[in-house]
């Protein structure tokens, strides 16, 4: 074995697991650091208003990790969660199950739209996606008119937000119950393996017999529905929807959750744990930051620090290994 | 008078190839206006983007408005308005995202010759870089609120300051009119003053992280405007701090919601900011057109809503 092999073989076997564990040492590092400082952080009512904040941003971290996994990207999340709020508003008067079909049925047909442009067009990721989250923006705010808040008073809907099962708030079950579903996925099952096959190498997989549209197809379709979920989770929380502000800026989080958790952008790579652990160092540093009344711009500053570090340690491992 | 855009003049003007060229301010013989809008997101956008339309619908023989929407994008803006100066409207007016980053195009504008009027976000500098500024004082806004939540706590109250978008004057302002208010109350204590951008949903999530840091320390809430008021009743209840019993919650703007709010008790007052411009808008501008002066400044009376009026005027609120 050569040295340069031997050096590659290290840095395959160490580089992603550093990586990943190291995520989750942040994470507790944080915590930690913020039980000592933060007044009021080491409480259950902090953890439940913690994972309650990030809730949207988990399931919305769940869907990019797949699609990322593809070595594709979607940036049209944040729209679909606006878009599903609207139409699940307007639909209430229709009752609590249609406005919730209703919601995410359009974010369905967002996902088909996505997948369709991707897989069978062959436009890329990136521009199909932008496509969609200027389009879903702007018809979610027509379709309230020019994007007006609209209030709605309906418990059943508003439980999906603001209820709890025992001691544990709804969203939080949901995205604990996605991120479990996530993992099992692409650890266990052949279209999990798909889709690390079609990142780590597209021909190839191609020439392998893996149905490659098909399989980053529904990544696409994922991605949306569960955008739709943090949509009606954020819909349900606030008692109203928000056309404007609703998932504006949520591909972000997501994005970074991802990366900060060991996904790489060029594909090949499933983390979802790891995701979770990045999506949670992000709402930790910003509610934290509230908590200690240090201005928001900081918490920019150092989520972007974490983030380009997550990314520069990505940069030295060598594309297409590592599972779940 | 001639029609820039009927068929005979189109087709003259492209045989001449100057359809582009500027010049063409009158359409259908009535005065091309603009109007630059930096945002349709909220409530208070909406209503004031309908006014304009509204005031120039009901002038509609002699004016047409062209609006804008820039996204809450300041390039857009900038971009938005330099097209309108290229068209050659009449006069322009704007609601600006930020000021700073407009002050080229104003001077563009005054280079050829049209009038810019401010809506409901000033700047330093009224009659040089445009004519006159309409909207309201939000210093005052901020004062009028302080000194309701005064009288409401009798002086003593820890409060939590959900801000606006940061460096935006209304922000700005809003913040500095809330400090005079209560500079007279030594029992009145700034807990924390943390962004929240104008929007509910931020208004929650900053406020819920704020209840669980202070705790039953906090007694009071002010917001800049009812959206994040709103977010942070919500965040309020969620985390059992009864809005209106154990919290008091104040802001400014005086929309729908805010005064249902006072009426189910959660929202303890709110200051109107008017966001009917469109009216005093195109009076300020038949004045200039006919050749009266202009003041530098057109301010609105904004009216404080509570318990006792809140039933009264929540037919006229947007």
């Amino acid at each position: 074995m050569s040295v340069a092999t031997a050096e590659k073989q290290w840095q395959v076997a160490w580089v992603p697991v550093g990586l990943h564990h190291g995520t989750f040492v942040l994470l507790a590092l944080l915590i930690l650091v913020n039980a000592a400082l933060t007044p009021n952080f080491a409480t259950f009512a902090t953890l439940w208003n913690l994972l309650l904040q990030a809730a949207p941003a988990l399931l919305l971290g769940v869907g990019m990790t797949l699609v990322l996994a593809t070595g594709g990207i979607d940036l049209s999340v944040g729209s679909a969660m606006a878009l599903a709020s609207v139409a699940a508003v307007l639909a209430i008067p229709h009752g609590t199950v249609a406005a919730m079909l209703a919601g995410l049925g359009t974010t369905l047909a967002l996902g088909v739209i996505n997948g369709s442009l991707i897989a069978h067009w062959e436009v890329s990721p990136f521009l199909a996606t932008l496509a969609t989250l200027i389009t879903g923006r702007g018809l979610a705010q027509v379709m309230s008119r020019d994007g007006e808040v609209v209030p709605f008073s309906d418990p059943a809907f508003e439980a999906l937000g603001q209820g709890r099962l025992g001691p544990v708030p709804v969203p939080v079950a949901l995205a604990a119950l996605t991120i479990g579903a996530g993992v099992f996925v692409v650890r266990a099952t052949t279209w999990g393996r798909y889709l690390l096959a079609i990142g780590g190498n597209e021909r190839a997989a191609y020439a392998a017999g893996v149905p490659v549209g098909r399989t980053g197809w529904i990544a696409y379709l994922v991605s949306a529905v569960l955008a739709g979920v943090a949509g009606l989770i954020e819909t349900a929380r606030l008692g109203a929807t928000d056309p404007a502000n609703i998932g504006a800026g949520a591909e972000f989080a997501a994005i970074a959750g991802a990366v900060i958790g060991g996904t790489s952008l060029r594909g090949g790579h499933a983390r979802i744990s790891g995701t979770a652990a990045g999506v949670l160092i992000l709402v930790v540093i910003s509610a934290s930051f509230n908590m200690l009344g240090i201005s928001y711009a900081w918490s920019m500053v150092l989520q972007a620090a974490i983030i380009l570090t997550a990314a520069a340690l990505q940069g030295r491992g060598s594309p297409g290994e590592g599972r779940a | 008078m001639s029609t820039c855009w009927g068929r005979r003049k189109f087709l003259q003007r492209l045989a001449a190839g100057a359809l582009l060229l500027p010049g063409c301010r009158q359409s259908g013989g009535r005065l091309v206006v603009g109007f630059s809008q930096m945002d349709t997101g909220g409530a208070w956008r909406v209503a004031e983007t309908r006014s304009m339309r509204e005031a120039a619908a009901a002038r509609g023989d002699r004016f047409r408005l062209l609006v804008t929407d820039a996204q809450d994008q300041t390039a857009k803006q900038l971009a938005d308005v330099e097209d309108m100066i290229a068209r050659r409207v009449t006069a322009l007016f704007v609601a600006p995202r930020e000021y700073e980053g407009l002050e080229t195009v104003f001077a563009a504008a005054r280079r050829v010759g049209i009038p810019v009027f401010l809506l409901d976000r000033e700047a330093r500098e009224p009659g040089t870089d445009y004519l006159t500024f309409i909207g309201s004082d939000f210093v005052a806004q901020g004062r009028q609120v302080a000194q309701w939540l005064v009288r409401h706590t009798g002086g003593q109250a820890a409060v939590v300051e959900l801000t606006g978008t940061p460096g935006s004057s209304v922000a700005r302002d809003r913040a500095a009119g809330f400090r005079e208010g209560i500079a007279a109350a030594p029992g009145m204590r700034i807990l924390a003053a943390q962004t929240a951008s104008f929007s509910r949903a931020a208004g929650q999530r900053v406020m819920s992280n704020l209840v669980q840091a202070f705790g039953p320390r906090l007694t009071a809430v002010y917001a800049h405007n009812d959206e994040m008021a709103l977010g942070a009743v919500q965040a309020l209840r969620a985390a059992a701090r009864r809005p209106g019993r154990d919290v008091t919650v104040v802001s400014v703007d005086g929309q729908r919601a805010a005064l249902e709010a006072i009426l189910r008790g959660e929202l303890g007052a709110t200051v109107e900011s008017d966001p009917r411009l469109g009216p005093p808008a195109f009076a300020a501008l038949e004045d200039h057109l006919s050749g009266k002066p202009v003041p530098p400044r057109l301010l609105l009376t904004d009216r404080l809503f509570d318990a006792s009026n809140a039933a009264r005027f929540i037919g006229q609120a947007y």
